[in-house]
């Protein structure tokens, strides 16, 4: 009888070389205080200059988002009094930010919805505090680095649902390239609202929660708040509209305290920066930054290349995975043996030796080699596992590595059929069983053969030979 | 001419600015931001029609490439009043 509504606001960390007014250094964990100058540090007589990048990467979300873009995307001055600002204002968008009225698809509980967005707007992120004892440590690194801000509208009913959007969201924007989405580090943010009401009632108070470091903790607190506001409603109790931290040590929200005039931000137009104003060539350059999301090559990949959508839900988690694939899969290696050795040979030792695919020996054209001298039947399946394995310890060819250690199979007929012969031979109670009716011994039989030839005896044309040799 | 600035909306921007105003503070004060409101209203009375904010001087839009440009930051560091390392120290704000 209750309904729910959720809505995110999310922030993330461009990646551009440099801060979004200044030419500071863009980087994590840098010793404090190093990118700093006296734009970013707010020294009074400079003069901000916007990134062309840092706005490139925010009309690429906006356009993946399904946004309007602003023809004239406005800067302003959000005013606030706090040591982590040196400049007592930060530099972000009120009146016209830069795409509005978007939306992402999700699929929740087997049905799609689509989550709309707010908009989004660029703005410069704040440095970073420590608090210590009697003393707060300041480093300003950050601040000044460009942050996106993407606010949806309350269209989520369940922890679970903002999960998925986030989720989906980072996949999205790792696709893209313009964040690399770490939560713990913080390159990728999350503050959450919900209300509840009577169904059919509309919003309710709403409540902001905040300090939210993973998408499970957005989940774990939305589902506490969702229960902690539907009990407090059925007690006849009031919601009171505010915000509250969640506490992941005892997975609670709480109060956070804060002044009432804390968020009157008295905004006005950044005097220093003129209003940006996308020019046709500028949108042809964002156009060139947008790429094919995950859901509609998983798509592809099903129709195109006959994969499950397991396989292909696999392949397309990472864009590094799903290029890998079709770089593969274009210099001719069969689709689903591709897929298939992605998933789960080559995954196997990635995970073992703690590698990314994008950054180990086995390139696509290796890949495309060895499947091809398996498909050729130069090497049989138990040789093709020990040459990726070669590839992975020495970074070499799977042709050269073939060569080297004498891992061609053995497939010349007549060869075989004298190892076959020699075998029957000696092995006269064993042929006898097979005619018997006994299949068990034909096993033997072949193992026999692969010992005597090192396992380079192609497997399939030796039990071929038996059975016709045994008769 | 706007209305000159009443006691309490001076309040109210002090605390914003985390300032603490006594009366007295407050009286002078008082008359200092009323002269910058008159300022502003004799500014505001020119005649900016057909003149769009932010576009007067420029038609194109005013971007740098992305590129580092490191400056001193050892420099600025010196102005801190406090360190810790390279930190800047001030008191607990929370
Ligand atoms: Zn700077």
């Amino acid at each position: 009888m209750y309904q729910s509504f959720i809505g995110l606001e999310i922030h993330i960390q461009l990646l551009t070389e440099s801060k979004v007014f200044c030419g500071c250094t863009n980087r994590f964990g840098d010793e404090p205080n190093t990118n700093v100058c006296p734009v970013c540090m707010g020294y009074p007589g400079v003069l901000p200059a916007l990134n062309e990048e840092a706005i490139r990467l925010s009309y690429i979300v906006a356009r993946t988002l399904n946004c309007e873009l602003s023809p004239r995307a406005i800067f302003e001055r959000k005013n606030y009094f706090y040591p982590d600002m040196p400049k007592n204002y930060q530099i972000s968008q009120f009146s016209s930010p830069l795409g509005r009225n978007g939306w992402i698809d999700i699929e929740y509980a087997g049905k799609p919805r689509r989550v709309r967005i707010h908009e989004i707007h660029l703005e410069e992120d704040a440095g970073k505090m420590i608090h210590a004892g009697d003393m707060s440590l300041l480093d300003y690194n950050r601040a000044g680095t460009p942050l996106l801000e993407i606010v949806t509208e309350p269209d989520m009913e369940a922890g679970e649902e903002a999960e998925i959007l986030l989720q989906n969201f980072r996949r999205t924007i790792r696709y893209l390239g313009v964040c690399d989405g770490n939560m713990e580090e913080g390159s990728m943010r999350c503050d959450a609202n919900v209300s509840i009401n009577l169904e059919g009632q509309g919003l309710g108070r709403k409540v902001e929660i905040k300090n939210l470091n993973s998408s499970r903790f957005v989940k774990m607190a939305l589902n506490y708040e969702i229960t902690r506001q539907k009990e407090l409603f059925g007690k006849g109790g009031k919601i009171v509209q505010e915000t509250r931290l969640w506490n992941e040590n005892r997975d609670v929200t709480e109060p956070m305290r804060t002044k009432e005039s804390a968020h009157d931000y008295r905004y006005f137009p950044e005097p220093d920066l003129p209003p940006f104003i996308p020019g046709a060539e500028f949108l042809a350059k964002v156009d060139k930054g947008l790429v094919e999301l995950p859901e509609a090559r998983k798509a592809r990949f099903v129709k195109e290349y006959g994969l499950s959508a397991a396989a292909a839900d696999f392949l397309v988690a990472e864009k590094a995975t799903a290029d890998f694939y079709e770089q593969t899969v274009k210099l001719g290696a069969a689709p689903a043996a591709a897929a298939a050795w992605l998933q789960f040979d080559v995954r196997k030792i990635l995970n073992r030796d703690g590698k990314e695919l994008a950054d180990c020996p086995l390139t696509a054209g290796r890949l495309a080699q060895l499947l091809s001298l398996l498909a050729d039947g130069r090497i049989h399946g138990k040789i093709a596992k020990q040459v990726l394995e070669a590839v992975f310890a020495e970074d070499k060819d799977p042709g050269q590595l073939i060569k080297e250690k004498g891992w061609q199979s053995m497939s010349d007929m007549s060869q075989l059929a004298a190892l076959v012969d020699q075998a029957l031979a000696a092995n006269a109670a064993a042929v006898d069983a097979v005619k018997a009716g006994d299949r068990k011994p034909l096993g033997f039989l072949v193992g026999q053969i692969m010992k005597q030839t090192g396992g380079m005896a192609e497997p399939r044309l030796v039990q071929e030979l038996l059975k016709q040799k045994i008769k | 001419m706007i209305h000159s600035m009443d006691v309490s909306e001076l309040k109210i921007t002090a605390e914003l600015a985390n300032l603490d105003l006594t009366g007295e503070d407050l009286a002078s004060l008082g008359n200092e931001v009323e002269k910058i409101l008159d300022y502003f209203s004799s500014m505001m009375e020119a005649d900016t029609a057909g003149l769009a904010a932010g576009k007067a001087g420029s038609a194109a839009n005013r971007l740098r490439p992305d590129v580092r440009t490191p400056g001193d930051a050892d420099a600025l560091l010196e102005n801190a009043p406090e360190l810790e390392g390279r930190f800047i120290v001030i008191p607990n704000v929370l």
